[in-house]
């Protein structure tokens, strides 16, 4: 896509390595590093950090708890403005993915200015104030520090109810999963920085990077379910692995029913797979059952790190049915796309 | 990574298009080298690229086009070689089915009898010869069915024009041709000529190739039987 800087200024993502939630740190060395780090007891947290939430949740009072966050990463488009929005609104995701109302927000840059026009950091600045203005959220201020590579992202706070939060342990066998969003950002963002995508693509694949999780939580917040994360650096089975094992069940996924963006399992099958899949791969595969049957660009997009991710709900089949249809008449490209059983906590079974 | 087989053949670097893709991120070494063999199908290409992650990506890209991809890891990078593999049939199985499914088994040629010269029969009218139809179509099975029972194994049967009706699950030869299928022997027919007889609905889509991938395995022939 066209960078909205004109054409003699650096491209955004041009020396940018890993973009996007693509460019998290690894789970198993994540885990290897927080292992040998002692935290003192606090009954006021209500999250505990061996069930990979998505937000800390903090009690204030018996009916309020403070729901806190952060999230960045290096440019995923060169239009700054709209890597600013995709910044935010994947930021403030993980509120919503704890049933939370994000409510402030800081500015979290780290800009090169050397190398790019000032009017670049108004813009990312703006995308994401843009973003936090649709979630009624107020940025409150920021830090900001030179450095090699632009990174954007907020530190956010939320309000919850702590009899109402959502967490990654809550779900129950026999629940079914619901998921928001299509798959395959971190290959189409890929397969777009190759300049390979059609229009109608770069349409699709925007308007969901954009698409605050709020009203997807609003709806779903009617039908109670169980437990709820969002769909990011993970990727599908990293995410789904993780609330199974937070929740003590096994976690099946319907091949068939999953729902990724057009064009993405051809572009993975080509060969435009972030290194976070790979990692990702590395990390979880371990935990899956089956997937020696599914077609590897299949397996690409499960492993694929998404940007800016739907929400997954695990809930009883028949509020799932009447969320689905509901979430559907909404505009979301929501699927019902697996279900919790009993059976070794966190394993993955492919049904294809 | 992909399985290194290390670098027995040396001639389809010979005439290959280099590329040095080092330092370069992604997605530009996979994009670049698509581009190169989008105006090469055959393949002969070597690339150098620093990480595995771009190897995988390669292969995977390989694969799509129906193309063999050969890697090995040196010491400031890996070299990757993308050709188009003259006696390795699973190559123009996967071209045969460009959407991207993997090819069963990645040694197809490995159990082959005439794996060392290879052997393609073009069949481009449903009859053995011209004379009595009813003699000749019966004739067509009984050359199809000998071949089967003494055991030679070509590495595929090609079929064109009139020649697509004998793949007709209706027809009696169809039954010895899935055999040859199951055999490892490559069935292909051309799609042209499936849609020309209205055979479409009938034959399975893997099946289905197009003349490219058709002169693809006349060219890459030791030898080519043409009843």
């Amino acid at each position: 896509m066209k960078s909205s800087n004109g054409e003699s200024s650096r491209k955004l993502t041009a020396n940018v390595k890993a973009a996007g939630c693509a460019a998290k740190i690894s789970s198993l060395e994540l885990k290897q590093v927080l292992s040998s780090i002692k935290r003192p007891q606090c009954p006021e947290l209500l999250t505990s950090l061996d069930n990979f939430e998505d937000a800390a949740v903090y009690k204030i009072t018996e009916d309020i708890a403070i729901v806190e966050t952060l999230d960045f990463f290096p440019p995923v488009v060169d239009d700054p403005f709209l890597f600013g929005r995709i910044a935010a609104v994947n930021a403030l995701s993980d509120v919503y993915a704890m049933g939370g109302n994000p409510v402030i927000a800081l500015n979290i840059l780290c800009f090169p200015t050397c190398d790019y026009p000032l009017e670049v950091v108004e813009e990312i600045l703006k995308g994401g104030q843009a973003a936090c203005s649709e979630a009624n959220v107020v940025i409150a201020g920021g830090h900001s520090i030179q450095g090699p590579e632009p990174v954007y992202g907020l530190s956010v706070t939320g309000i919850v109810n702590p009899k109402s939060m959502l967490t990654n342990g809550g779900a129950k066998a026999e629940d079914v999963l619901v998921l928001t969003k299509p798959l395959g950002t971190g290959v189409m963002l890929l397969g777009m920085k190759g300049e390979l995508l059609q229009e109608a693509q770069n349409k699709q694949l925007f308007q969901s990077l954009t698409m605050l999780n709020k009203g997807a939580l609003q709806i779903a917040k009617k039908y109670q379910p169980s437990a709820a994360t969002d769909i990011t650096g993970f990727g599908m089975i990293g995410h789904a692995s993780e609330m199974a094992l937070a929740s003590g069940l096994s976690a099946y996924l319907y091949i068939d029913e999953l729902p990724f963006f057009a064009g993405a399992r051809s572009l993975a099958a080509q060969g435009f797979v972030p290194a976070g899949a790979y990692g990702n791969r590395n990390t979880f595969s371990s935990s899956v059952i089956n997937l020696e049957h599914i077609e590897t660009a299949i397996q690409d997009l499960l492993f694929d790190p998404q940007t800016s991710g739907g929400l997954m709900f695990s809930l009883k089949e028949e509020p799932a049915m009447r969320l689905l249809a509901e979430l559907k008449e909404n505009g979301y490209e929501a699927a019902v796309i697996g279900k919790m059983q009993t059976g070794t906590p966190g394993s993955i079974f492919l049904e294809g | 990574m992909s399985t290194p087989k290390g670098n027995e053949d040396k001639s389809a670097s010979d005439t290959a298009q280099r590329l040095d893709l080092r330092g370069l991120m992604c997605p530009e070494p996979v994009l670049r080298t698509k581009k190169v063999l989008d105006g090469k199908p055959l393949g002969g290409v070597e690339v150098l690229v620093d990480s595995d992650i771009n190897v995988m990506n390669l292969t995977r890209l390989a694969n799509s086009l129906g193309l063999i991809l050969e890697s090995k890891q040196g010491e400031d990078g890996y070299t990757v070689v993308i050709k188009n593999s003259k006696n390795q049939a699973h190559s123009h199985e996967r071209q045969a089915t460009p959407k991207g499914k993997t090819a069963p088994g990645t040694d197809g040629g490995a159990n082959r009898k005439d794996a060392k010269t290879t052997t393609v029969v073009f069949i481009a009218k449903d009859t053995f010869g011209e004379g009595d139809r009813d003699f000749s179509l019966n004739l067509m099975n009984l050359f199809l069915q000998t071949i089967l029972q003494s055991g030679h194994r070509p590495q595929a049967i090609l079929l064109a024009n009139t020649g697509v009706r004998l793949m007709d699950p209706e027809s009696s030869v169809s039954k010895v041709l899935s055999e040859f299928k199951d055999a490892g022997v490559d069935v292909f027919a051309c799609g042209l000529c499936v849609e020309f007889y209205g055979l479409k609905e009938k034959i399975e889509k893997e099946q289905i190739t197009n003349m490219y991938a058709i002169c693809e395995y006349l060219f890459s022939a030791d030898k080519i039987i043409a009843p």
